[in-house]
């Protein structure tokens, strides 16, 4: 092995952040600390099981190293299933599930997040529904449905009520998706 | 008996015809359906929950007060909805600070969460409100005869502590059984039967990924069960098993095709629902298994 390709897979502490654990309990993961690193958790995930580099117990891990960099140029928190097999199991109780929204919510800090995310925002705020498909109303009445679901997209009021909670809360100050106010 | 019938994105939008099995069922069995109009997105992991959680509460609460307000609980038929809804009532509930701040948003909407409803997944709701016995008398058709895998889906499951209807070991789930069995079913069992399906956040961020998952588990069920139906109890699952499928044979990696329904979907047929209303937007095959229902 040269020496490059030994470098690759060394991690220098040096160059860790140190913030990010801070960031990370005023994101929702309050219980970070308790985690003592058995994998436990790691056992009953579904993304160990499909082969992603990162996963409930190396996402903490590289949180407590500082390994910022590593996580948001990996897509592997975006794909975690919100499944909570790992908050069954953890015998500390720190919710690693949560642990992987907080990094989410960190990388969406740093608008480090999937096209996907965005549009599913944008999609919430404009119509109400993060899935929308156009399209749909045909389908739901081959079914005998009416042609919208009693829904925000079939309650214009519902809507605007919507809108209004979410011009509220941390979205509107990231600026990731325009909202402005409907009918103006 | 009523109870609010929470519809989310994918139910309403890619599989109506769930939706439909789930108008038809409750009314059959003599509860009626409350619209909770007005209602939005849960939201889903990958929107709200994802930004901040007073946020996520905040549109969680939004659905709760609607509900609240008629005095109903909710419930739905999507994983994903029953979780997200469950975890923002238990973080309101179990933290005074989030809920309040979730209120001071509310208030310029004139609303105010409460945490009076609760939120269950249909057929929990109905194993424990009416019980296998009297859905088994009030069925017009039996799946007697038909052998069936089941795949009950990760949110109906966990995180426990967040629902209000629970399994009494969640690593070995009977509530889906027990109500598949009162139908007439024979239920087999599969080594990989708690295993995710792969939909979701997984299959939008590596489909291929996503579909090792789904490959191992219909390899596990066709291998050890050989069942003529799959029935999931979310509609996440659903849609994963109904349309993997056929991509995983056009890639050679599974050489059959198992039809797949919702539980709803069954327990409509079964209590005498049209199959095309019920049952007619599935990818799969499911004619056959339909008719044999019909005839059961």
């Amino acid at each position: 092995m040269s020496s490059e390709q030994a470098a690759r897979g060394v991690i220098n502490l040096s160059e860790s952040d140190s913030s990010l654990v801070n960031e990370i309990k005023e994101l929702g993961g309050e219980e970070l600390m308790e985690c003592i690193q058995c994998a436990k958790c790691a056992a009953a995930c579904p993304m160990v099981l499909a082969g992603f580099p990162f996963f409930n117990k190396r996402i903490i891990q590289a949180i407590f190293l500082g390994l910022r960099d590593a996580l948001l140029d990996d897509s592997s928190i975006w794909a975690c299933q919100s499944c909570n097999r790992c908050t069954e199991v953890c015998p500390r109780e720190v919710n690693p599930f949560e642990i992987i929204q907080a990094m989410r919510r960190v990388a969406i800090r740093e608008f480090a997040l999937p096209t996907l995310s965005i549009e599913g925002l944008k999609s919430l705020y404009d119509t109400g529904h993060a899935v929308y498909l156009a399209g749909a109303g045909n389908t739901r009445v081959k079914v005998g449905l009416p042609e919208k679901p009693p829904s925000t997209v079939a309650n214009p009021d519902a809507l605007k009520e919507l809108q209004a909670v979410i011009r509220k809360t941390a979205l509107a100050d990231l600026g990731i998706i325009p909202m402005d106010e409907p009918g103006v | 008996m009523k109870v609010g019938f929470f519809v989310g994105c994918n139910t309403a939008f890619n599989r109506p015809d769930l939706e439909q099995a789930v108008r038809y069922a409750f009314p059959a069995l003599g509860i009626e359906l409350d619209n909770l109009e007005g209602q939005s997105c849960c939201p889903s992991w990958g929107t709200m929950p994802s930004v901040d959680v007073v946020g996520w509460c905040a549109v969680g609460a939004r659905n709760h007060t609607i509900a609240e307000e008629k005095g109903l609980d909710i419930v739905t038929v999507c994983g994903s909805c029953y979780g997200s809804l469950a975890e923002s009532k238990y973080k309101m509930d179990t933290h005074p600070e989030i809920k309040a701040q979730v209120n001071e948003i509310l208030k310029d909407i004139g609303r105010e969460y409460k945490g009076t409803s609760n939120v269950r997944l249909t057929f929990y709701y109905l194993y424990h409100e009416l019980g296998p016995d009297k859905i088994k008398e009030a069925v017009k058709h039996k799946l007697d005869g038909l052998t069936v895998a089941l795949q009950p889906g990760c949110h109906t499951l966990w995180p426990s502590k967040v629902y209000y209807d629970k399994e009494e070991d969640t690593f070995h789930p009977r509530v889906l059984k027990e109500m598949c069995e009162a139908l007439g079913a024979t239920v087999g069992h599969y080594t990989r039967l708690i295993d995710c399906c792969g939909m979701g956040a997984m299959r939008s961020t590596d489909m291929e990924k996503s579909f090792k998952l789904v490959e191992k588990k219909l390899i596990s069920m066709k291998n050890e069960v050989n069942p003529d139906l799959i029935i999931t109890g979310c509609s996440s699952c659903l849609i994963q098993l109904d349309t993997a499928q056929d991509l995983l044979r056009s890639s050679k990696k599974i050489n059959f095709e198992i039809p797949v329904l919702h539980f709803m979907q069954v327990l409509a047929l079964c209590l005498g629902a049209d199959p095309e209303r019920v049952t007619g937007l599935a990818k799969t095959d499911v004619s056959r298994v339909v008719n044999r229902i019909l005839e059961g």
